[in-house]
């Protein structure tokens, strides 16, 4: 082991007191770091997920340019056979088809606009949080029931508008793919969401009943394809879109700019926050830093005064600092690892959970992920270097009389 | 403004016209317009939509009684089966079997499409007389009569202009062309293959064609034409024998 080496390590454990210091101040910064880092990206992360699960997807499929004007005959007509090969995909954890279009919802108390969306049953409630949503009845059967009508789910607003109820009749007119008037009688079985879910003035109907409303036998508008993480949409997206030419894949951020924006500013909010932290963090080592270099004043002049070049005395207090750092923040990371963890699996539980579009979100919940431990010890590092380098100079250029004769 | 599609549809009696010497558009027109006017009438239409994503048939009996009372029931396809569409005066009713439900078309709704045509509910109801709502003019040909109607001032008219081209021979409408407040040819209207139909000729082809949507047309063929037939009668346009099943 090089002399200077031997030297930092000897001067680190000669002062354990004001070493155990500084390493505190530089340990505490990481933990405190490292938590809120968890912390934040987690609620974002989590926010994102419960938006996109419940109704987005992480991917959306569809004909031409679908999502910016959607229109009735803009339909994919091969749903089946690229199913097969999504099901294939190990990066695609499930998906869905789904139809819609817009309809004219009777009652016998009246008549609102309404969404009709007909989804692949079975699918949709592996692909989406819809079973969650259920506020009254049960998810519907895909098949008619004994008297030959298919059931519906209804939003709530299309529920308390038409001032209907499970087993009700619903009446749905609206316009099929072929022009014709696509007109039908549905039995009311569940009711979805609240009065603040996307669903609100959605009609909820089996795939079959859909493509038969609309004549659009053997096509869907849409396949909705949820990824094991939703953080790798883009690529996926970018892969499927290679793999069909002639349909446009569109990952989450595309399909709900405005929420990705939204999202984006408020994690640039977060940001400002983090820096905020650090700032703290970085006083505090400084502190610590100054002080211990400081104190060593008279140390540094006789070291001078036997021959010390003023760059060995620069190397040596960075070295001391950084020695120390390192350990500082192994041992950090020791520390917050179970912080972390409880914080990504447990987190904190919301005394009133919140409600968003129907969904409960009654916990916020940190993140657990390399980026977490990893920036915080290269932020920390950095600090313990940055703020080593102008006592550490102090020291290299002090006369050693002057040294000596301080206290 | 009453086109003679309109009329045809619900058509009633022809009129006997004479030959005319001396031409007058105002005649002309109001000729024309009662060419498809009168007591009563009956007839088996098939029309055909056509878009660039689908073509659609459908087999429907018309029945009318002047110009304000019309019933209009499509025969096939299966699925379309029994809606029907009344028409009493200004006002309009759809009944749909399979809801069971009569609903009646709003204003709002008028210049929406008939049962997923060329044609508006509009272009079935509305009342409007060409000769009352619009300047005429006439320039004539040796084979037609070409009539200009520009709406008169203070007239709240649909369209900006129509052309209406008359076959100055047989004596019935060629074609109509509208353009809108901007001068454009939004659609045209052309009839053709005149087909004898008891002691008349009419033309029995008209072919609607939006010029704004591009590959969109709607055809309609008279295969019976019945003038003044026993069997209209006042009380099959009412809104009970709209709903009755068939």
């Amino acid at each position: 082991m090089p002399l200077i080496l031997r030297l930092a390590f000897r001067n680190i454990f000669r002062q354990r007191r004001r070493s155990l210091l500084t390493a505190l101040s530089i340990g505490g910064g990481y933990i405190l770091c490292a938590l809120s880092l968890s912390l934040l990206d987690g609620s974002y992360n989590n926010l994102i997920e419960l938006f996109t699960l419940s109704n987005t997807g992480h991917i959306q499929i569809h004909q031409d340019n679908y999502l910016e004007r959607p229109k009735v005959h803009k339909t994919i007509s091969n749903y089946e056979a690229l199913g097969s090969i999504l099901e294939a995909d190990p990066e695609v954890k499930a998906y869905s088809y789904r139809i819609y279009s817009p309809a004219l919802a009777y009652s016998d108390h009246g008549n609102q606009p309404a969404q009709v969306k007909a989804i692949d049953l079975d699918r949709e409630k592996n692909t989406t949080l819809i079973l969650d949503k259920i506020q009254a009845g049960q998810y519907v059967s895909s098949t008619p029931n004994a008297d030959g009508y298919f059931e519906a789910m209804i939003g709530s607003g299309i529920a308390d508008g038409l001032k209907i109820g499970i087993g009700d009749e619903l009446v749905l007119i609206s316009q099929g793919a072929d022009g014709s008037v696509a007109n039908d009688i549905y039995i009311v079985g569940a009711i979805i969401g609240n009065k603040d879910s996307f669903e609100r003035n959605q009609v909820i109907l089996p795939l079959a009943a859909g493509q038969e409303f609309l004549s659009m036998y053997g096509q869907v508008h849409e396949i909705v394809l949820v990824l094991d993480r939703f953080q790798s949409a883009l690529a996926v997206a970018n892969r499927l879109q290679a793999a069909f030419p002639k349909l446009t894949v569109s990952p989450w951020q595309d399909v709900e700019e405005e929420f990705y924006k939204s999202m984006q500013s408020d994690r640039q909010g977060n940001q400002s926050m983090m820096a905020i932290i650090l700032f703290i963090v970085f006083i505090g080592v400084l502190n610590t830093v100054l002080m211990t270099v400081m104190e060593r004043t008279r140390e540094f002049g006789v070291l001078k005064a036997i021959g010390s070049q003023p760059h060995t005395i620069l190397l040596l207090v960075t070295l001391e600092t950084c020695l120390l750092a390192t350990m500082a923040i192994i041992a950090a990371f020791i520390i917050s690892v179970p912080g972390v963890y409880w914080f990504a699996n447990a987190g904190f539980q919301l005394a009133e959970p919140i409600d968003i579009g129907g969904i409960l979100f009654s916990a916020f919940k940190g993140e657990m992920s390399f980026d977490v431990f990893f920036i915080p010890a290269v932020v920390l590092m950095l600090f313990a270097l940055v703020v080593s380098l102008p006592p550490g100079l102090r020291a290299a250029r002090i006369a050693p009389t002057k040294a000596m004769s301080s206290h | 403004m009453r086109l003679a599609i309109y009329v045809a549809l619900f058509l009633t009696a022809f009129q006997v016209y004479a030959d005319s010497t001396e031409p007058d558009a105002i005649a002309i027109i109001d000729e024309m317009e009662s060419l498809y006017r009168g007591e009563r009438s009956k007839a088996d239409i098939t029309m055909i939509v056509e878009t660039p994503q689908y073509q659609r048939q459908m087999q429907m009996s018309s029945r009318a009684i002047g110009e304000e009372q019309s019933f209009i029931r499509i025969l096939s396809p299966k699925k379309d089966r029994g809606i029907a569409t009344l028409k009493l005066d200004n006002e309009m009713w759809n009944f749909f079997p399979k809801i069971n439900k009569v609903i009646k078309v709003p204003p709002s709704m008028m210049m929406g499409s008939w049962m997923g045509s060329d044609f508006t509910n509009d272009d079935l109801v509305k009342q409007t007389t060409l000769t009352e709502e619009y300047d005429l003019s006439l320039v004539s040909t040796s084979d037609d009569y070409t009539i200009t109607l520009i709406p008169k001032s203070l007239t709240v008219t649909v369209w900006g202009k129509i052309e209406y081209v008359v076959d100055r021979k047989l004596m019935v409408p060629k074609a109509q062309k509208f353009y809108d407040d901007q001068g454009e040819l939004i659609r045209t209207l052309a009839f053709s293959e005149p087909k004898t139909f008891g002691e008349y000729t009419l033309p029995s082809r008209l072919e609607m064609i939006p010029h704004n949507k591009e590959g969109h047309r709607t055809i309609i063929l008279y295969e019976t034409l019945v003038f003044d037939p026993d069997d209209v009668t006042e009380d099959q346009f009412t809104l009970r024998n709209l709903r009755s099943r068939f």
